[in-house]
This record gives C-alpha cells, sequence and structure tokens, in this order.
C-alpha cells in the first residue's frame, strides 16, 4: 500500500503518457485517414471513412482521458499548460469539431451539402493534426517565445500531420482492398519519409534546447544502455520501407504489418521523448510529483482505474474483432 | 470588456450548446432499446424502420455532443483553473469516473449499435443498444453528481483553503442530488419525447402515413404525456429542496423580496432590482406561501435578506417562468393529443402541426430550467467554498473574446445544420431514408435479420 501512496504521481504520469500514446496512435489513423480524403473520389471517400466509422469515437476519448488525468492528477501543470497552449488548444477543438460532426453530416446532410461536409472533414482533420504537433513542438521548446521555437513548432506540426497520414495510410493498407490499397501504399511511402525526417527535427532539437537532456543522452554510461532506442527506431524505419515496396502481397498476408510497425514507430519515438522530459512535466519548471494532487484523491481514481481498464480494453478488444477484416460499406441495418 | 463577465459567457454558450445533445440522446438511447425490445419480441418490421430512423438522429446528436463536450474537458481548465485547484481533490475523482465509466462504454459499443447490425447476433446488438443507453445514463449520474456538490457541497473539510474529501457516500449522495438528477433525466425523456412527436408529425403531415411513423408518433406522444406530470411534481420537490439550502436562489425565482408571510404567487413582473421591488406585478395572492411553506401564513425568504450575496434576479425570474410555461404547453398539447390518438385512433391536422412546432420545446424548458439553477447559484460557483469570480482564469480578455467569437460562430452554423438536417431526414420518405433492400450479409446469418430480409 505504502509502496502505491509513495508512487501514486508516478503511476498517474504513466497512466496519463499511455492515455497520449494511445490516443496519437489511434486517432492518430482517424486523422490521417481525413487528410488523405482529399486525394480521393466520393467512392473512395466513402471507403476510407467506412474503415475508421466504427472506431474513431472510442479513440477520441483517449484524449480526453489524457487531458482529464492531466486536469485530476496533476492540477497545476493543466494550468500552466493550457495557458501557454490557449489558442493552439481552441483551434485543435475547432478542427476535432469539425472532424467529429462532419463524419455524419456528410451523408445525412441535403445532396448539395454533403460535398462541403466531406471538405469541412479533410480541414478538421488537418487542423486538429497540426494544431496537435505544434502544441508538442512548443512543449519540446520549453514554451520559449520567439521567432525560432515558433517556426520550429509550427514545423513540428506539420511534421505531425505528416506521421498521422502515414499511420493513415498503413490503416487503409490494413484495411482496405484494390485500387484504394494500391495508392494507400504509395501514400504510406511517402509519408514514412516525412515522418522519418520530422522524428530526427525532434530528436536533434530536444537536446539542443536543453543542457539537462543533452546531459543525460549523451553522457557515459547513459548512452550506451539508451543506444537501442534510437538502433531500434532506425531499423523500423528500414524494415518499413523495404516492407512497402513488396505491399500488397499478392495473398494479403500481412496487410496489417505496416500498421502494426507504425505503432512500434510511434511507441519509440514517445519513449525517447518520455526519458527526455522525465521527471518534468512542464520542462524544466514543474515536475510531476511537484505538480500531483492530494494523495486520497489520486488513491480513489487509481482504484476506479484499477478495476475499469481492464474492462475498457476488453471491450475495445471486442470492436476490433467485431469489426476486424476489410472495410464494407457502413449500413445502418 | 470583463474577462471574468467573458469567461462565463464562453463557458455558458459551450455547456448551453452541448446540453442540447445529451438532453437528446440519454433518452434516446432507451427509446431506441424499447423500440428494438418490441421488435424482438414482435418480429414486426415497422418497429425496425422506426429504429433505423432514430437511430440516425441519435448517431448525429451523439456526434455534436461529443465534440461539444470535449471542448468542454478543455475549458474545465482554461477558464476555471481555482475550481480545480480549491476543490479538484473532490470534482477530478467524479470527472475520471465519468470518462472511465461512461464515455469508453458509450463511444466503443456505439460503434456495434450503429454499424454492426448484420455482424453480431441480434442478442449481442440488443445489448449494445442497452450499454448505450445505459452509457449516456451513467454519464449524467457523475456530471449531475459533481454539478449538485457545486451547489450542495457535503463530505468534504478546507485545509489551507483547499477541499478534501472526508466521506464520498456524502460527497456523491449530497442534499440536491437525488431531486437534480432525477428532473434533469425527466427532462431528457420529455426532451426526447417531443422530439420524437414533432419529427414523426411531420413525416405524417407530409404524406409518409407508414406504420412506422404512427408508431413512433404514437410512442412520442404518449411518452410526453406520461412524463410530464411526473416531472411537475419532481421540479416541486426540487424546488422544495432548493428553498431548503439555496433560499436566495428561490427568492429570486418567485421575485420576493421582504422575508414575510402571505407571499403572492407572481406571474409576471418586471424585477427591478435598483430599487429592489417589481414593477407591473400580476400575482395569485398568498400562492407562494401556500406553494412553498403549504399554508397562507407560510414564512417565506426575500431576497433582502440577502442583500450584496444573492444571484441577479430578473435573468433567474424570467428563466423560471419560460420553463414552467413550457411545461404547461407540454402538459395541454400532449394530453389533448394522447386523447385524439387513443379515443379517436388519428390526430388533427392542426394539433399535428402543433407538435412540429413543440419539437425542440424540450430544449428552451431544459436551457431555462439550468439557467435558473446556475445563475441562481451565483455570486457561487460552489456555494460557500469558491466563488466564480476567484475560479477565474489569468488569460487576458482579447483572446477569451476572439475564441468565444470562433465557437458562436460554428456553434450557430452546426445548430442551424443540425436542425435543418432533421427535418431533411424526416421529409425525405421511407424509402429513401432506408436505402435499397440490403443483399444478405456474408456474416452470421441472424435470425432477425432474416425475418426483416423476407419480409420485405
Amino acid at each position: 500500500m505504502a509502496l502505491i501512496t509513495d508512487n501514486l504521481p508516478l503511476i498517474f504520469a504513466a497512466l496519463m503518457a499511455v492515455s497520449i500514446l494511445a490516443y496519437v496512435v489511434l486517432d492518430g489513423y482517424d486523422l490521417g485517414v481525413g487528410m488523405l480524403m482529399a486525394r480521393g473520389d466520393r467512392t473512395e471517400r466513402d471507403r476510407m471513412i467506412s474503415t475508421i466509422g466504427p472506431f474513431w469515437d472510442a479513440n477520441e476519448t483517449w484524449l480526453v482521458l489524457g487531458i482529464g488525468l492531466l486536469l485530476v492528477a496533476f492540477p497545476a501543470a493543466h494550468g500552466l499548460i493550457l495557458t501557454e497552449l490557449y489558442l493552439p488548444v481552441a483551434l485543435m477543438l475547432l478542427g476535432l469539431t469539425l472532424r467529429g460532426v462532419a463524419f455524419e453530416f456528410r451523408v445525412k446532410a441535403q445532396l448539395r451539402y454533403q460535398g462541403a461536409w466531406d471538405w469541412a472533414f479533410v480541414a478538421g482533420s488537418l487542423l486538429a493534426s497540426v494544431t496537435q504537433g505544434y502544441m508538442l513542438g512548443r512543449y519540446v521548446m520549453g514554451f520559449q517565445a520567439g521567432f525560432w521555437p515558433e517556426l520550429f513548432a509550427l514545423a513540428a506540426g506539420f511534421g505531425l500531420a505528416a506521421s498521422y497520414t502515414f499511420v493513415g495510410s498503413t490503416w487503409l493498407l490494413a484495411k482496405t482492398e484494390g485500387p484504394l490499397q494500391a495508392r494507400a501504399v504509395g501514400w504510406a511511402r511517402v509519408t514514412l519519409l516525412l515522418t522519418l525526417l520530422s522524428m530526427i527535427a525532434v530528436s536533434v532539437a530536444t537536446p539542443l534546447v536543453s543542457p539537462r537532456i543533452f546531459e543525460r543522452w549523451f553522457s557515459f554510461p547513459n548512452i550506451i544502455g539508451l543506444l537501442p532506442i534510437p538502433i531500434m527506431t532506425g531499423a523500423f524505419f528500414l524494415a518499413l520501407w523495404v516492407f512497402l515496396k513488396r505491399m500488397p502481397r499478392a495473398d494479403h498476408s500481412l496487410d496489417i504489418a505496416p500498421f502494426l510497425g507504425a505503432m512500434a514507430l510511434f511507441t519509440l519515438g514517445f519513449l525517447g521523448l518520455a526519458y527526455s522530459f522525465y521527471p518534468y512535466i512542464v520542462p524544466e519548471r514543474l515536475t510531476i510529483t511537484e505538480a500531483a494532487s492530494a494523495p486520497e484523491s489520486l488513491w480513489i481514481i487509481f482504484l476506479g482505474a484499477f478495476f475499469v481498464l481492464p474492462f475498457i480494453v476488453g471491450y475495445t478488444a471486442f470492436s476490433y474483432y467485431v469489426f476486424r477484416g476489410k472495410a464494407h460499406d457502413l449500413r445502418y441495418d | 470588456m470583463d474577462p471574468i463577465l467573458l469567461a462565463r459567457i464562453q463557458f455558458g454558450a459551450n455547456i448551453s450548446f452541448h446540453i442540447l445533445f445529451p438532453t437528446i440522446t440519454i433518452a434516446l438511447g432507451w427509446v431506441l432499446l424499447f423500440i428494438k425490445l418490441r421488435f424482438n419480441a414482435t418480429k414486426d418490421e415497422a418497429w425496425m424502420n422506426a429504429y433505423r430512423f432514430f437511430v440516425k438522429v441519435f448517431a448525429l446528436s451523439f456526434a455534436l455532443g461529443v465534440v461539444s463536450g470535449i471542448t468542454m474537458s478543455f475549458q474545465f481548465g482554461t477558464n476555471w483553473p481555482g475550481f480545480m485547484e480549491r476543490v479538484g481533490n473532490i470534482a477530478g475523482p467524479l470527472l475520471a469516473y465519468e470518462v472511465l465509466t461512461a464515455f469508453f462504454l458509450e463511444a466503443t459499443f456505439l460503434g456495434i449499435m450503429l454499424f454492426g447490425f448484420r455482424r453480431v447476433p441480434n442478442w449481442v446488438h440488443t445489448m449494445a443498444t442497452f450499454l448505450v443507453a445505459f452509457g449516456t445514463t451513467m454519464s449524467a449520474f457523475w456530471i449531475i453528481v459533481l454539478n449538485s456538490w457545486m451547489h450542495t457541497p457535503a463530505g468534504f473539510e478546507l485545509r489551507n483553503g483547499v477541499a478534501h474529501a472526508t466521506d464520498w457516500w456524502a460527497i456523491v449522495f449530497n442534499p440536491s442530488m437525488p431531486y437534480r438528477l432525477a428532473h434533469m433525466l425527466i427532462a431528457s425523456g420529455l426532451t426526447c419525447a417531443f422530439l420524437i412527436a414533432g419529427l414523426s408529425a411531420w413525416r405524417w403531415l407530409r404524406g409518409d402515413r407508414e406504420r412506422d411513423v404512427v408508431l413512433a408518433l404514437r410512442l412520442g406522444v404518449t411518452l410526453g404525456a406520461v412524463l410530464i406530470p411526473v416531472q411537475i411534481l419532481v421540479g416541486d420537490l426540487h424546488g422544495l429542496n432548493t428553498l431548503e439550502h439555496q433560499p436566495a436562489k428561490v427568492a429570486a425565482m418567485e421575485g420576493n423580496w421582504e422575508t414575510r408571510g402571505n407571499v403572492p404567487l407572481v406571474l409576471f413582473a418586471l424585477p427591478n432590482e435598483r430599487e429592489r421591488r417589481n414593477d407591473f406585478q400580476i400575482a395569485i395572492p398568498n400562492g407562494a406561501s401556500l406553494i412553498l411553506k403549504h399554508h397562507a401564513e407560510g414564512v417565506v425568504p426575500g431576497l433582502n435578506q440577502f442583500e450584496g450575496k444573492h444571484p441577479p434576479v430578473a435573468p433567474v425570474f424570467f428563466a423560471f417562468r419560460v420553463m414552467v410555461g413550457m411545461g404547461m404547453a407540454m402538459l395541454a398539447i400532449s394530453w389533448l393529443g394522447s386523447y385524439f390518438i387513443w379515443r379517436r385512433g388519428h390526430l388533427p391536422k392542426l394539433l399535428a402541426w402543433g407538435f412540429v412546432a413543440m419539437t425542440f420545446s424540450g430544449w428552451i424548458a431544459t436551457l431555462a430550467g439550468w439557467y435558473v439553477t446556475e445563475i441562481g447559484r451565483q455570486p457561487w460557483l460552489v456555494t460557500g467554498v469558491l466563488s466564480t469570480a476567484q475560479a477565474a482564469s489569468a488569460v487576458p480578455a482579447g483572446m477569451i473574446g476572439t475564441t468565444l467569437a470562433m465557437y458562436l460562430a460554428i456553434y450557430v452554423v452546426l445548430l442551424g445544420a443540425y436542425i435543418s438536417v432533421l427535418f431533411h431526414l424526416a421529409g425525405k420518405g421511407n424509402a429513401a431514408v432506408l436505402g435499397p433492400v440490403p443483399a444478405p450479409g456474408p456474416n452470421i446469418p441472424d435470425p432477425a435479420t432474416v425475418a426483416l430480409e423476407t419480409a420485405r
């Protein structure tokens, strides 16, 4: 018990990190597919939507959990971070709103408006992705003001959008067939390179901004222990590149593999970032322990999460099982 | 402009927009489950057609509820950082339980409910409908617990100005929670009943006399007629509970200035806060004393007893009258409608138009009710613990104003689109809404699906 009580802030930081990672990967493919819709015709767009239709809502809930945990477990950090990011947060919400309602309006609205809602879908997905990446960039820069940090954050915005497009492409590769799948392979190859570029940029910038982070990565013997992270990341990139050249395979086995590879890449990148910033929750300003709420309240949430999360994972798996295989047209009957 | 006022308008606008959609989906989930169970029991295709029409309404309303809810989860922090600093130890777990026990459940099973009919056995689809309805209701439960706690806080102690939980049972079942929860859930039922009746009346007037339309019309009208007297009773009990715990709010609702007996029931007036009296008052003698204290001499608290610590009078006073007036209109039309439907077997045209006009009456009553209770809580955010001004953030007014304008613009567009799309769906006629006859699915040959397809 004391072991848990003493480590509650750490446990909640880990829970929050898992939620954010789950959000980035899961809603990442929704948003990626949303942006890729710009490249499809009406039939292809319908099919693309049908690959994410049954899942997007639950995927987005991970964001609510992540931000909710930040709010309830680390209220001081929540205040600081969201005040710094007030405008990009508002724009992200605008994007998520447009994307979320367009799911419904694009098929239910009067015929003459349906095309406009398709574009709202694309624009909403793009806006949400770019603002999320921008916020990541500001965070990495420790919320410094000025031209260069802003430029970096903006570049990170497009970098994350490209990475989401990559996950989205691999998702389409897994869930579609025929010409659309072939196009998805092409999109995946281009966006894989952009993802590589973005990850390198963030990995170079992070230690340069903070001497503390530089020290963490490049001092001896840390560097030996940490080496597997960049090496594995590089190996995954290479494997994905080679693999995507041979996709789709004639028997459609392993269609899911690139998506799993993309998940692994995101996880590795996330681990790298988490290692860089630990124990800070607001870079160089506030640590996890300093920002945490009262232990008795964290206990109550911990108990709830401990018993409920397995159910959530279970029925999420059930939902993916029900909608397994290639996506067909979405219909209500 | 004052940043606190801007932050309040922004949060108020967002929460007002948000509540419109859960108010529909909380009850519509249960209505869909009822319709699905009727279909399972009767194998009557008309029920499934009704299900398919209203599940579209559900999906659209749900999406709007989700996106505006996400905005809210951020605005708790951006607009009211002081709220989490002071009472985060209590609000935090309640919000976390809402996400854990409600949001994931409804979001995940919604996918199966909407798109899984031909992918899972019929009973799993029925179960998914139940879990979605259950999830929306759980979500209402937790958020009403938190909201009620803000009105009538209990089960905590203040240490260095920060609230710490001492008794979770007392926090969850705080004094106003059971009344507020019942009042809100029935409000949701009524909103949904009038939405169903209004859309069905519209379809019926447009010449769509299929059996599913008639069934839904009858369902909506009857549900409204049954719920409205219950709501009046529960509302009265909630009012008495408020009188006990937040007398200043009741004084503002009644427009009563002096604490005394023989207080009249004010039907209409213009409350004049500067001179602390009502202008142009029309009132029933002893009415308020009779309603609140059950005898004519009953002493009812007046606003002057709370000078400087009571809410702004006019908005509470008028919102209360809008809510009650809407309730009376609902009572009249739903009982008249039930009489014609059950005794005469049909609805006169004029009355059908009346139901079309009342399609969103539940929204108006619900919003007015929330304005009564939330404005009525001012100047407190958490009664006696934290004032609204103390909770406000340091975000500059310009930034709040800019984002407020953006939110308002998008809400106006979405609300217009939502209403026009609902009537568009209702006006399309059965064949167009339901689409072509489905080809037999490649998956599980479920008996219900087979029955449905042979029936076509």
